[in-house]
C-alpha cells in the first residue's frame, strides 16, 4: 500500500474544518460550539503539518505549536466569558441571547 | 544564510516593549499602592501611566523609524508602517481619553492594561510581514478586544455582545488559519515577498482560490464589511464605552493595514481583473461585492436605528464600504489615501463615542433622543459632537471630506497597473459613484443626530453636565486634529 498523499491529507481536513463550521452553525450550546471552533483550528493545524512534510520545509510544524498555544489562550477567554453570562442569565444555550436589539 | 539579527529585531519592537512595559507598571502599582483607593483614583492613575507608556512608544516608534525589512523579512518597518503605528497609538492615547469620562469600571486598572496589551497587537498588526505573525498578532489583539467587550459586569449586555463577538471572531480566525495553511502548502514560504514571488509565476489554481475566499472571509470580518457585520451593532451596543471606541477605531486601523499588506505586496499578482473587458478570477472580485453589499447595508440600516451606539455601528459598515474601495485602489494609488480614510474615521468615531461616554456616565446614553437638548446642557459636547458628525458625513472642511475625496477621485481616474480595475467606468468607479450617492442617505441619518443634540429641547429635568478635565481634553484635541487634518490634508497624503 503506498503512502497516503498531500491531496488526501487535505481533503480529510477540509472535511474537519466543514464538520466544525456546520457544528457552530448549528448547535445551539455555547460549550459544543466551542469544542467546533476547535475543530476548525485542529483542521488547519493537520493542514499545516501536512503540507510541511510535503513542502519539506519546518516552518509549518511551527506554526502549528503557536495555534496550539493560541487555541488554549482563546478558550480560556471563552470560558471566562460564558461564566460571565452564565452568572447573569442562568443560560448557554446561543438562542436564549436575544436581548441586544434596537 | 545570515545569522539571525537579534539587535535589529529589539530595536524594532521598542514601541512594543514599552507598552508591555506600561501594562505591567499599570498592574503592579495597582496591586501594591492603589488597591485601597476609590475606583476614580485607580483609573486615574492607571490612565496616567498607560498615557506615559503610550507617548513613549509613540517616540520609540519614529526614533526607530524606516528601518525596512526586519529579522529576515518577520516585520517590515515601512512608511505604511511607521504611520499606521504612530495612528493606532494615538487612538489608543484618545480611547484612554474615553475611559476617563464615563465612570470607571471595576477593575480599572487590569481594563487599562487589557487595552495597552490590545495595542501591542495592534502595532505589530501594522509591521508583521510573515503568516506567523500575522496570526499571533491578530490573534493578541482579537482575544483582549474580547476580554474588552465584556467587561462591564453590572450589565448583562456586556457579557452576550462578548459572546457575540467571540464567537464570530474565533470563526473568521480559523478560515484565515486554514486560508493561510493553504496558501503555505501551495507556495511553500510563510513570508510574503516569497509568497507573491512564488504566486506570480504560476497561474491561479483552484485551491488558491478556496485560500484567497478564506483570507477573504476574515478580512470582512475584521473590517466589519457586509455580509460579515452581524457581530457590529450588538458589539458596539454591548460593550463599554472605550472598548467600542477602540473596536471602531484603533483596531479597524491596525486590521485594515494588516490586510492590505497581505493582499497586495503578498497576493497582488493574484488579485484577478474586474476589468468588464476581461474579468479572470481573484479576490478583487469578491471584494467589489463586498463593499457594495457594505455600502447598501450600513447606509440603509442605519437609517432605522434609534439607538445611538447602533445607529454608529452601520455607519461604520458603511464606512468600511468606502474603505474596501481604498483597499482595492491601493495598489496603483498607494496606500496613503486609505490610511487617511482610517486614520481620521478612528478620530471621528472614537469621538463621538467619548461624548456618548461622558454623557453614560451622567445618566445613560442609549437612545438618539437621550442627545436632545445637548447645546444647553453642554455647549462643549454639542460642538464636538458637530464636528465628528459632520466629519463622519464628509462635509468639507473637515477631514472627512477628504478622505472620502482622495480615495473618490482615484478610484474615478485609475485603471489599474494592468487595467485590473477599470477607471471611472469599471466596477471601482462604480462603487465609488454608489458611494457618493449613498452619501445622501447618510447625511440623513447624521442630520438626525445633530438634530437631536443641536435643536430638540433637553428632557424634562436634564441637568446641565459636567465634563471631566481629561475627557474635555481628549474631545477637543479631537476636534481640532479633525479640522487641522482637513485643512492640511497634505501633511499626511505627502507624509508617506
Amino acid at each position: 500500500m503506498s503512502p497516503p498523499s498531500l491531496t488526501s491529507y487535505l481533503v480529510l481536513s477540509a472535511v474537519l474544518f466543514a464538520v466544525g463550521f456546520f457544528g457552530v452553525l448549528l448547535r445551539k450550546n455555547t460549550l459544543v460550539i466551542y469544542m467546533c471552533l476547535e475543530l476548525m483550528l485542529v483542521a488547519s493545524t493537520l493542514a499545516l503539518v501536512a503540507c510541511s512534510r510535503f513542502n519539506g520545509t519546518m516552518d509549518g510544524n511551527v506554526f502549528v505549536f503557536f495555534i496550539l498555544t493560541v487555541a488554549a489562550a482563546e478558550v480560556a477567554v471563552g470560558l471566562a466569558i460564558v461564566v460571565a453570562l452564565f452568572r447573569k442569565r442562568q443560560t448557554i444555550q446561543v438562542e436564549e441571547l436575544n436581548h441586544l436589539r434596537d | 544564510m545570515n545569522p539571525p539579527d537579534y539587535a535589529g529585531l529589539a530595536r524594532a519592537l521598542l514601541p512594543e516593549a514599552a507598552l508591555v512595559l506600561g501594562a505591567l507598571l499599570v498592574l503592579g502599582l495597582d496591586l501594591l499602592f492603589f488597591r485601597k483607593h476609590s475606583r476614580e483614583s485607580r483609573l486615574r492613575s492607571a490612565v496616567a501611566i498607560g498615557a506615559l507608556a503610550v507617548v513613549a512608544a509613540i517616540g520609540l516608534n519614529l526614533r526607530v523609524g524606516d528601518a525596512g525589512s526586519v529579522f529576515g523579512g518577520v516585520l517590515v518597518l515601512d512608511p505604511l508602517a511607521v504611520a499606521a503605528r504612530v495612528g493606532v497609538l494615538l487612538l489608543t492615547l484618545l480611547t484612554f481619553g474615553v475611559a476617563t469620562g464615563t465612570a470607571p469600571l471595576r477593575h480599572p486598572a487590569e481594563y487599562i492594561a487589557i487595552i495597552l496589551f490590545a495595542t501591542v497587537g495592534f502595532t505589530l498588526m501594522a509591521a508583521a510581514q510573515q503568516l506567523l505573525l500575522v496570526f499571533l498578532a491578530l490573534e493578541l489583539a482579537s482575544l483582549s478586544l474580547y476580554v474588552l467587550v465584556g467587561f462591564d459586569h453590572a450589565r448583562p449586555e456586556s457579557a452576550e455582545a462578548a459572546l457575540k463577538y467571540f464567537l464570530f471572531g474565533g470563526m473568521s480566525a480559523a478560515f484565515l488559519l486554514f486560508g493561510f495553511s493553504l496558501l503555505y502548502g501551495l507556495t511553500g514560504s510563510i513570508d510574503l515577498p516569497a509568497i507573491g514571488a512564488v504566486l506570480a509565476k504560476h497561474d491561479p489554481q483552484p485551491l488558491l482560490l478556496v485560500a484567497l475566499t478564506m483570507v477573504l472571509v476574515a478580512f470582512g470580518f475584521k473590517a466589519a464589511a457586509a455580509p460579515f457585520h452581524l457581530w457590529a451593532p450588538d458589539a458596539y451596543q454591548g460593550a463599554p464605552t472605550p472598548s467600542a471606541a477602540l473596536l471602531a477605531s484603533g483596531s479597524k486601523l491596525a486590521g485594515l493595514t494588516l490586510f492590505v499588506r497581505l493582499l497586495w505586496p503578498g497576493l497582488g499578482s493574484v488579485a484577478g481583473h474586474i476589468n468588464p473587458k476581461y474579468i479572470s478570477p481573484g479576490w478583487l472580485p469578491v471584494v467589489v461585492l463586498l463593499a457594495v453589499a457594505s455600502l447598501l447595508v450600513g447606509n440603509f440600516a442605519a437609517l432605522a436605528q434609534t439607538n445611538i451606539r447602533r445607529l454608529l455601528a452601520y455607519s461604520a459598515i458603511a464606512h468600511a464600504g468606502v474603505m474596501l474601495v481604498g483597499v482595492m485602489i491601493a495598489g496603483s494609488a498607494g496606500f496613503a489615501p486609505l490610511f487617511y480614510y482610517a486614520a481620521t474615521y478612528g478620530i471621528s468615531t472614537v469621538g463621538a463615542f467619548g461624548v456618548i461616554a461622558v454623557l453614560e456616565g451622567r445618566g445613560g446614553c442609549q437612545r438618539i433622543t437621550d442627545l436632545a437638548g445637548l447645546h444647553r446642557r453642554s455647549p462643549l459636547l454639542a460642538g464636538c459632537l458637530l464636528v465628528f458628525v459632520l466629519s463622519l458625513a464628509g462635509i468639507p472642511p473637515l477631514a472627512g471630506f477628504f478622505g472620502k475625496f482622495y480615495i473618490f477621485a482615484d478610484a474615478l481616474s485609475i485603471g489599474g497597473a494592468t487595467g485590473e480595475i477599470g477607471g471611472a467606468t469599471g466596477p471601482v468607479g462604480r462603487v465609488a459613484v454608489l458611494a457618493i450617492l449613498l452619501s445622501a442617505v447618510a447625511f440623513y441619518y447624521y442630520l438626525a443626530v445633530l438634530k437631536q443634540a443641536l435643536v430638540a429641547p433637553p428632557a424634562e429635568g436634564a441637568a446641565p453636565v459636567r465634563v471631566p478635565l481629561a475627557a474635555a481634553l481628549t474631545l477637543v484635541v479631537a476636534a481640532v486634529l479633525l479640522v487641522l487634518l482637513g485643512l492640511f490634508p497634505t501633511v499626511l497624503i505627502n507624509g508617506f
